[in-house]
């Protein structure tokens, strides 16, 4: 940009990008040329100096707090259940629940409902109320370290299912929609929800 | 100035819309409400922005996240303009003030009510980009290089954006003395 003596203009907005402090160092060394015992320049700079201030102190809004989340999990729940987020939602997810005891209590709730309707009569299943027990995913390894570094290895949550003891199969959780369909099906009088939601140990 | 808040973590952090909308919610929602004084507009456009950040932060590789968000602003408010010049006019609401931080006396609230209204009405008079470049500085708090990355024009030209939107302010108000 050719630099050009300023016309009335162009020392109007130095000024104002004085005042924003957005001026190379010699623009700043100009301005300061500029208002040196100039009575105009110093009244069109205060004018400046007055409209950029009233415009900063104009008060500000309080957003109405039902557009914001408010820190609970809400429709990601039932797109947790359906196995529907991706990962990195997932995994906040999952660290939310361990941590939030109103959240794991929606869950609940929304997995009975789900339930429910999953279990409606007048489909044929052809299963029996066996339901055939997968293998835990590898994914078991490598769970959480304590840290968030260690989320990268997917699914922190593990859910025991309650049936037995040590010896009970451990689901990831993003089997559990999977399951749900299978066993809703099966056994529409069982919940298939967790009795504990634990983060397993190292 | 949010960079600033965000510091380093930008660099190899990224947000998620949670963050986003706790953090910028209420500049968002000022944003909104200074472009076009009105409350509903300035809800909508925080629902919507929120919305497209959701969809498009798996996108957003890690920069300067101000001029990303503020661009995603800018867009949903302006699709906002568009698709409201298609329905009949509402009346823009006078007043409406929720007023925050400390307690000042009842004078100093009408006072400065007054004064904010003769403000937001004179803001409302700027062609929009002047309007826009106004508010993203002063009432938002970006820097130039982000009104710039947020409007996609030249620096120089936010500079003067600026500049002659504010001298459009003065010529419009009247200082008390
Ligand atoms: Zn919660």
């Amino acid at each position: 940009m050719a630099r050009m003596t300023p016309g009335h203009n162009e020392r109007g907005e130095l000024f104002s990008a004085y005042l924003d402090g957005e001026l190379t160092r010699d623009e700043v060394a100009l301005v300061g040329d500029m208002l040196d015992g100039d009575e105009d320049a110093i009244a069109e700079f205060h004018a400046i100096r007055e409209v950029r201030a009233t415009l900063r102190l104009l008060p500000e809004f309080e957003v109405p707090a039902a557009l914001l989340p408010d820190g609970h999990l809400g429709d990601r729940l039932s797109a947790y259940l359906d196995g529907e987020l991706v990962s990195l939602e997932y995994r906040r997810v999952s660290r939310h629940l361990v941590d939030c005891p109103e959240c794991r209590a929606e869950l609940a709730e929304l997995d009975r409902a789900r339930i429910a309707v999953r279990s409606l009569p007048g489909v044929d299943t052809g299963m029996t109320g066996e339901i055939p027990v997968l293998p835990a995913r590898k994914r078991r390894r490598g769970l959480i370290a304590g840290g968030i570094a260690a989320t990268a290895a997917a699914a922190v949550l593990v859910l025991g299912l309650g049936i037995g003891g040590a010896d009970a199969p451990v689901y990831s959780l993003d089997d559990l929609a999977a399951r749900h369909v299978a066993r809703a099906s099966a056994e529409p009088a069982s919940a298939v929800l967790p009795a504990m939601i634990e983060v397993s140990a190292p | 100035m949010f960079s600033q808040l965000w510091g380093s973590m930008t660099e190899e952090f990224k947000p998620t819309w949670e963050d986003v909308a706790q953090r910028y919610g209420r500049k968002i929602y000022n944003f909104a409400y200074r472009l076009t004084g009105n409350p509903d507009d300035a809800a909508d456009l925080v629902q919507e922005v929120l919305l497209r950040v959701r969809r498009g932060l798996s996108s957003y590789e890690p920069g300067s996240f101000d001029g990303w968000l503020w661009r995603i602003t800018r867009n949903a408010f302006l699709d906002g303009v568009r698709k409201k010049q298609r329905r009949p006019e509402s009346a823009l609401p006078e007043g409406d003030h929720i007023m925050l931080g400390a307690s000042p006396s009842p004078d100093e609230v009408l006072a400065s009510v007054r004064l904010s209204d003769d403000v937001q009405s004179a803001l409302l008079k700027l062609p929009y980009e002047f309007r826009e470049a106004v508010v993203l500085c002063d009432v938002v708090g970006l820097t130039y290089d982000e009104i710039a990355q947020a409007a996609d024009v030249p620096v120089g030209t936010v500079r003067s954006r600026i500049h002659r939107g504010r001298k459009m302010l003065r010529e419009m108000l009247t200082w008390p003395v």
